[in-house]
């Protein structure tokens, strides 16, 4: 029955329809679709081709590679590995085999900022990587070059440790964080943080093992996790003087460090309560008028907490604003996690006295800290601090480069004259509060800087601060260090900004 | 009764084209050893010896077809050997990739082996297609004429029935698949068997004398329902029974493929038959509703299709009570994707995250080593198979023949519709094997017979008319066959 063919043919064209559909769907699939599967949840595939690649390297401004790959014998081919772990860990944060997009939570630092590139899958690599294929040469990220001087960093870590292992206030492991700033460029030469963490824990690929360390990390109070050096803030203590001092000076420019103001002790405060001076004591002679560069390297709090009420807080604020504090621009700096630093500006004039000498509610990180040093040190500009110098591809030419950047000019170059000069008296004066340093400058190394010892609410043992550069009159680098519950900030956080000064100042050749 | 004038006379080579067979097998079997060195060259710790024995045991068993088919039906149609060589080859290669992961040093998920792949497996797929061949061989010379099995309507009827039906009489100690609710094979001591890949073909040769007989009757006599003109309801019965069997499948075996092959097979063949197209469309409409009612109902089928419409939900992903409903179609999916247009290469991919990637999702494991381009050659094969047995029942000139070409091929086109648009989640994904390709003895040698018969179908077709015998005085005499 040749009827049958009729439908025969229509079964033949139903059965093309099926395979259109089919041929249709797989494209979709896998031409379509493949990227975003790629990036789905629980693709062991994607963790395993990331890890297929040899990623680049991460290596300082010195040349010491600070994260490198080995080969490895299990599902992945490579094993990425730390060689100074806990010393970089804030700057180079860690690589798990989880892809980023599967585990967000998961890898930090310039490891997680710059991942496409150092796993040669970045847009700008396309084109070599094409080269690669068709001259059939195995794919490899590109490695990525820090402004950070390896001795510096070092330094900076070996002291912070040294200073902070074992102390604990409350139970709890005290923390501290020290960041290094080239004042002219703001890379940032050292940012070291304490407690840290060895990354080579967390680069493991047993998953399980992964994961439990990760979660004893993330648990651990205070966790090692937490980059010191940029997310955890702290009062300024009488660092802020310097932001108080150059509201003042750039109200009237008849100002100068030789002005002489009211310097009572103690000051009593419009809401009636008292404000003293460290241990009561006198400031200046005790005549109750004191220049200001002398309050200000005795470090007197009631000379400035007076300019502070006279100043008001939104004039503090608008200052504290260009200087990087409540700037969220200053806080987007590629690799680096950063936390605001803050100043509110009240409208009770009592707490305005305490604001302006870096108490009550006024935190900031240690990477502010430096950036106040920075921006004396600049002549009154503030650059905005950098991590990463440059990215090079696989076969060296450069993918990418960071331009140094202006921030903003807090102050002129005349009021930058006259914190440096407060700033150097400070050190260099008898009775500057970080005098002690004073027999170090024997090569005639002059060290510009503020001490801060600031009340913290939680203990008895007040956070030491201390924000300087060096030389004074050719500054090269800026360094800001906090130590919570440390005691004076002559006394715990001054010499480990000395040390990274002296360290660094070393490399590029003057002492 | 065979013709002495027709035994005499050779066959024709032009009409026959057993050679145009000879060398696209030839090139079937070079693609096939081109795969095998790709493979060996990917992986670690290769002996080439053993893949040398491989390909030669290969190509005695497929050019073994090729003589059979010159021997017993010599105007075949020359692409269906070629196209079984090439996919039944390339299921070897990959068995043979799959079985290397986690051994020598070769990478795996785990680090082991994948679990159910024995070191064996590779040669086990090589004795079954050898089994396969020979069940081949030994139809092409047994069954002459495929009208000799239109008699056994209903012992076909039956006995695909009972091959069906038989894991779900059977305790799930014996008939059931680890890790899924499906109940589908035998297993006995280690050795498994899945008698409904035979009782697929079983049924289809029922269906067609069935329909030979009852199909005119069903086309012609219908009644007005409303504005459709449907079949009478007397003559519902046996589109009925088969719906309920296929839903009697759906549940108690938790076999949604099949149930939905069948139903297909049956519902196309009643088309073909009556040319009515209100039976392909109240056949199709009743599965649908059938299935959407055991979704509903039915946990193990709910689950699937859940799975199918939320694939990435991670509820689905990592269920709590340690099901993974969509897991292995997920991972199958991250396959597809990983492999992207070209492929990984063989060897080259991951495809052992995906669990029983040998067997029902071996077609991600292709388009993740072979890319989109591999696949897609892959369905054109299908495709181009598929059509080659419908145009044979188009060729062909009886009823019963062409049904039952007809009825296979969509058969065929349907199965492999089920598990492609199953693993791409085109529709649920439900565990069938894919033709040739899959790991398994039953679905290898089935497909084989399938073979066996479209040869035999088309050799009748093709065969040229008889010569009149020239003698003069002498009477003719005329084949019929």
């Amino acid at each position: 029955m040749t009827g049958m063919n009729r439908p025969i043919k229509r079964i033949a064209i139903a059965v093309l329809v099926m395979f259109v559909i089919l041929l249709v769907n797989v494209n979709y699939l896998q031409a379509v679709q493949a990227p975003s599967l790629a990036n789905r949840p629980l693709n062991d595939r994607s963790e395993t081709e990331q890890n297929q690649v040899q990623r680049g390297n991460i290596v300082t401004a010195d040349g010491v590679a600070v994260a490198t790959t080995k080969s490895s014998n299990d599902l992945f081919k490579y094993q990425r590995v730390y060689p100074d772990g806990p010393v970089y860990a804030p700057v180079t944060g860690y690589d798990t085999i989880f892809t980023q997009s599967q585990a967000p939570n998961y890898a930090t630092g310039v490891e997680k900022a710059e991942n496409s590139l150092l796993t040669g899958t970045g847009s700008q690599l396309a084109f070599r990587n094409f080269i690669d294929m068709i001259t059939n040469k195995p794919q490899k990220g590109a490695t990525v070059q820090l402004t950070v001087n390896s001795k510096a960093q070092q330094v900076a870590y070996q002291q912070l440790q040294a200073t902070l292992q074992g102390k604990t206030i409350n139970g709890k492991q005290q923390v501290g964080g020290v960041v290094a700033l080239n004042p002219s460029t703001g890379a940032i030469l050292a940012m070291a943080s304490y407690p840290s963490y060895d990354p080579n824990q967390l680069a493991v690929h047993d998953t399980t093992k992964l994961n439990s360390i990760d979660s004893k990390l993330t648990a651990e109070d205070p966790s090692p996790l937490l980059n010191n050096a940029s997310q955890t803030t702290l009062p300024p203590g009488s660092t802020f003087k310097i932001v108080t001092s150059s509201a003042w000076y750039n109200q009237d420019s008849t100002r100068n460090p030789n002005t002489v103001i009211d310097s009572p002790q103690p000051l009593q405060l419009p809401n009636g309560n008292l404000l003293n001076n460290d241990s009561n004591e006198q400031c200046g002679t005790g005549s109750g008028k004191t220049a200001v560069y002398y309050a200000f390297a005795q470090s007197c709090n009631t000379p400035f907490a007076k300019l502070g009420i006279q100043l008001g807080g939104s004039t503090i604020k608008s200052m504290a604003t260009q200087y990087g504090l409540n700037n969220p621009s200053a806080q987007d700096i590629t690799g680096v996690n950063v936390a605001p630093s803050n100043f509110t500006a009240e409208a009770d004039k009592s707490f305005t006295a305490f604001d302006a000498i870096g108490q009550h509610d006024t935190t900031v990180t240690p990477l502010q800290e430096a950036m106040f040093a920075a921006t004396v040190a600049n002549g009154g500009t503030l650059m905005k601090p950098y991590l990463v110098q440059q990215v090079t591809a696989s076969d060296l030419s450069v993918v990418e480069q960071t331009q140094a950047q202006q921030l903003g000019q807090p102050i002129s170059g005349t009021i930058a004259g006259y914190e440096k000069q407060m700033m150097t008296d400070v050190v260099q004066q008898q009775e500057g509060t970080a005098f002690a340093f004073n027999a170090n400058n024997e090569n005639g190394l002059v060290i510009a800087g503020k001490t801060g010892t600031a009340q913290n609410g939680a203990s008895t043992q007040p956070d030491a601060v201390f924000t300087a550069f060096a030389p004074a009159d050719n500054p090269k680098i800026a360094v800001g260090v906090m130590i919570e519950g440390g005691g004076y900030g002559a006394a715990a956080a001054a010499p480990i900004a000395v040390a990274v000064i002296k360290a660094y100042l070393a490399t590029v050749g003057n002492q | 009764m065979p013709s002495p004038a027709l035994g005499d006379q050779p066959p024709d080579e032009a009409a026959g084209r057993r050679s145009t067979e000879m060398w696209m097998m030839l090139f079937a079997c070079g693609i096939v050893a081109f795969a095998f060195a790709s493979t060996a060259a990917s992986l670690k710790d290769q002996r080439l010896s053993t893949i040398v024995e491989y390909m030669i045991a290969f190509l005695v068993i497929v050019f073994g077809a090729h003589l059979a088919v010159r021997r017993w039906a010599p105007y075949a149609d020359p692409l269906l050997l070629p196209i079984a060589t090439v996919l039944n080859g390339l299921g070897i290669v990959m068995i043979y990739r799959l079985n290397q992961a986690g051994r020598d040093g070769n990478a795996s998920a785990n680090g082991q082996p994948i679990s159910t792949l024995s070191h064996s497996a590779t040669t086990t797929q090589i004795i079954y297609s050898v089994i396969g061949v020979v069940v081949l061989v030994v139809f092409l010379a047994l069954i002459k004429d495929i009208k000799a099995l239109q008699p056994y309507t209903y012992i076909f009827g039956l006995a695909g029935l009972f091959l069906i039906a038989l894991p779900a009489l059977l305790p799930s100690s014996i008939s059931g698949v680890a890790g899924t609710g499906a109940k589908i094979q035998v297993s006995i001591g280690g050795f498994s068997v899945q008698p409904e890949e035979f009782g697929k073909l079983l049924l289809a040769a029922s269906f067609a004398s069935y329909l030979v007989v009852n199909g005119r009757k069903l086309s012609l006599l219908t009644e007005k329902w409303w504005i459709f003109s449907l079949p009478r309801r007397r003559d519902l019965g046996p589109i009925m029974v088969v719906w309920a069997l296929s839903m009697l499948l759906l549940i108690f075996e938790g076999d949604i493929g099949t149930s939905a092959v069948f139903m297909g097979l049956f519902v196309a063949m009643l088309y073909i038959s009556t040319g009515r197209r209100s039976w392909a469309i109240l056949g199709f409409l009743m599965f649908i509703a059938g299935a959407f009612v055991a979704a509903t109902f039915v946990s193990h089928v709910h689950q699937r299709f859940t799975a199918w419409l939320h694939p990435f939900s991670y509820a689905n992903l990592v269920d709590p009570h340690g099901t993974q409903p969509s897991y292995q179609l997920v991972q199958g999916m991250y396959g597809l994707g990983n492999g992207g247009l070209l492929g990984k290469g063989l060897g080259n991919g991951q495809p052992f995250w995906t669990p029983l990637v040998q067997s029902d999702l071996i077609f991600t494991a292709f388009g993740e080593e072979l890319g989109l381009t591999g696949v897609m050659a892959l369905l054109l094969l299908y495709g181009l198979f598929v059509q080659r047995g419908l145009r044979t029942a188009m060729l062909v000139k009886d009823d019963y023949s062409k049904l039952l070409a007809s009825g296979l091929s969509f058969m065929f086109a349907l199965q492999v519709f089920v598990i492609v648009g199953g693993v791409t989640d085109l529709i649920p994904l439900t565990g069938i094997t894919t033709p040739f390709l899959s790991q398994g003895g039953s679905s290898l040698i089935s497909s084989w017979l399938l073979v066996a018969v479209l040869a035999r179908l088309s050799d009748t077709a093709r065969r040229p008319a008889p010569k009149p015998i020239q003698d003069e005085g002498m009477t003719q005499v005329v084949s019929l066959r």
